[in-house]
């Protein structure tokens, strides 16, 4: 078979049973099926072995110990003392909530490498506070899990892991190209909510005094701590990534259980099941999508890929270009974590080719990738803030589309300026960049 | 949560739906535990590293590892069940319960298969793995190669749970919808 024919299959079986509401896991490995079927030299057993490969990583390790570091942080109320801080950094901005909203997504990026624990963490707390100060649903929506998308670009960050383990990038040199392109997506944020607060006369708190600024950072102290220990541990070498993804657990069991006093046994219990179950979805993903994108490379699609690249005589933008457009694209279909299995490895054979640097090439998949947790049908952010507010997606898609405008011109100067976004890496890091 | 079309025998159904819900309610647990016990070997690996408390042992990583495996099979496990397997919606929902019902049917039935294909093809991954032994524990390998068949087996009864709810709908009882839609007590 040639293969343009397996492709075709493939792609062609997994786009049909998708649609079919077949779950994206099991579409992916029903996928491969016919192509065992067709060719003698292959058995199905391969699917379990290339799953079991794909599950033997220590680095990998490290996303349900994010996850879980952030669903303690937020069962341990740390939302409420993040959105004192903020009030006192940005509240007196008009559609001051907004800001907020934000402000603290930035800031428990910085916490958690999860947007989902953001969406629904946060989500759950500022969409009923804004809806109290009269913010149309729609808006309040948008923001929300616009916002907390900055939770997988600003480090730590579960894609980031992925990628790194995947494609064999430093995961710290990731994070530290993170921080450039999530404040770049953070400010572009703010702008639209300024707009929309002049226009809709969105309400504003006073000011806040610096006594009052003293008194929430103390409160929020220890919360904002935690990336220093695990990025510092991650950057400096004293740790693994993954060893400091249980760093940050067990700090955060410390803070929740010892010091903020708000965690018991039975809220530990509840979200070490939580935890366990949400990460076991986008984890069992990944060794159906590494089966799949094995069977790609088997019959040496990415080859033909870069085959027909270099006839549009491709450079660094153009497939920066492209590689965003299929990342957004993919997005809006499925999870960020089977996509970053199955077109990474196709996409960075052509990025090498034309000398792009493997993390910018990172950073742009991962960010436009953040992205797609917004966008319909499969926006995971936007479904869970949908949820909590009560509204259905099809109310928040125009507010969303707006609010991605800013976003998309932001991905745009990460895609143009390679070495802005390397700068802090090739800063703090330079023996990996 | 009930299955079955009542009028068959009050033992048949009913019996299976026990076993079943205790079944899932096993797996729960053991999931949360194995997340919590997975915290241990790693934190033992930085201890040993930079204090001199407890030696240096080999195991952790592969401990750490093989508590991962069958986190995610568990999970993905209790997922069916759940209905919590990432779906997309493209198509619109069907308005009427016999709609929904034939398109549920036909998403379950795919699902059986590659079920079947982990009981088939796990049975013979697993014997292989039987024969072989981890060189840094002498752990048997079964004990990780035996994830996928169990996972098959547990799908398959699951599977075969919704699939008699959806056939139940398709005959006229309606009140077996909610079993079909997924377990109600889970937030989605």
């Amino acid at each position: 078979m040639s293969p343009g024919e397996v492709g075709g299959i493939m792609f062609g079986i997994f786009g049909a049973l998708i649609v079919l509401r077949v779950p994206v896991a099991f579409a992916l490995g029903l996928a491969c099926l016919p192509i065992f079927a067709l060719d003698d030299r292959l058995t199905p057993v391969l699917i379990l072995g290339e799953m079991t490969k794909a599950y033997n990583s220590f680095i990998l390790l490290a996303v349900p110990f994010f996850l879980l570091a952030a669903n303690l942080m937020n069962a341990a109320g740390i939302t409420e003392r993040l959105i004192d801080l903020t009030k006192c950094m940005v509240g007196q901005f008009r559609g001051g909530l907004a800001q907020i909203n934000v402000v603290v997504s930035m800031i428990f990026a910085g916490i958690s490498g999860s947007s989902t624990a953001d969406a629904a963490g946060e989500g759950s707390i500022i969409i009923p506070a804004m809806r109290r100060q009269g913010y149309d649903a729609s808006f309040t929506v948008a923001i929300t899990a616009c916002s907390s998308v900055i939770g997988v670009i600003i480090p730590p960050s579960i894609l980031m892991v992925v990628w790194g383990g995947v494609m064999n990038v430093s995961i710290g040199a990731l994070f530290l190209a993170g921080f450039i392109p999530g404040i770049l997506v953070g400010l572009s944020q703010m702008a639209a909510v300024w707009i929309y607060a002049k226009v809709r006369g969105y309400p504003v708190y006073a000011r806040a005094t610096v006594g009052e600024f003293f008194v929430a950072l103390g409160r929020s102290f220890f919360a904002i701590l935690s990336p220093v220990i695990v990025i510092g541990g991650v950057v400096g070498g004293f740790v693994t990534p993954t060893e400091a993804s249980v760093l940050a657990v067990l700090y955060s069991l410390a803070i929740g259980a010892f010091m903020y006093r708000s965690l018991g046994v039975g809220e530990i219990g509840q979200v070490l099941y939580q935890t366990a179950r949400l990460a076991s979805i986008s984890l069992f993903c990944i060794g159906t999508a590494s089966a799949f994108g094995w069977l790609l490379a088997y019959y040496q699609i990415p080859r033909t890929i870069i085959g027909v690249l270099a006839r549009y005589g491709a450079g660094v933008t153009s497939v920066g270009l492209i590689e965003a457009a299929v990342f957004l694209f993919i997005g809006c279909f499925i999870d960020a974590v089977p996509a970053i299995i199955i077109i990474g490895p196709l996409l960075a054979p052509a990025a090498q080719t034309v000398g792009m640097h493997p993390i910018h090439f990172a950073i742009i998949g991962v960010v436009s990738l953040a992205f797609g947790l917004v966008t319909p049908p499969y926006g995971l952010c936007l479904l869970i803030d949908c949820h909590i507010a009560g509204i259905r997606v099809s109310d928040a898609i125009k507010d969303v589309l707006i609010i991605l405008m800013p976003m998309l011109l932001a991905l745009l100067l990460v895609i143009l300026f390679p070495d802005f976004i390397l700068f802090v890496p090739r800063l703090l890091m330079p023996k990996f960049v | 949560m009930t299955i079955g079309s009542p009028g068959r025998g009050a033992r048949g159904p009913g019996f299976f739906a026990t076993v079943l819900r205790g079944y899932f309610r096993l797996l729960q647990i053991l999931v949360a535990a194995l997340m919590g016990l997975m915290i241990v070997p790693v934190t033992l690996q930085i201890i040993s590293r930079y204090t001199g408390l407890i030696p240096r042992y080999i195991w952790t990583e592969e401990a750490a590892r093989f508590c991962f495996i069958w986190i995610i099979m568990l999970g993905a496990m209790i997922a069916v069940r759940e209905g919590t397997h990432f779906e997309v919606d493209v198509l619109p929902t069907p308005r009427t319960a016999r709609g929904e019902a034939i398109l549920r049917l036909t998403v379950y039935l795919f699902m059986l298969v590659f079920a079947l294909v982990f009981v088939r093809y796990g049975w013979q991954y697993a014997r292989f793995g039987y024969t072989q032994t981890s060189e840094l524990t002498g752990m048997n390998l079964l004990f990780i190669h035996g994830a996928y068949l169990l996972a098959g087996l547990t799908w398959v009864a699951f599977l075969g749970e919704r699939i008699v709810a959806a056939v139940a709908v398709l005959r006229g009882d309606e009140s077996a919808l909610a079993a079909l839609r997924g377990d109600p007590d889970v937030a989605r």
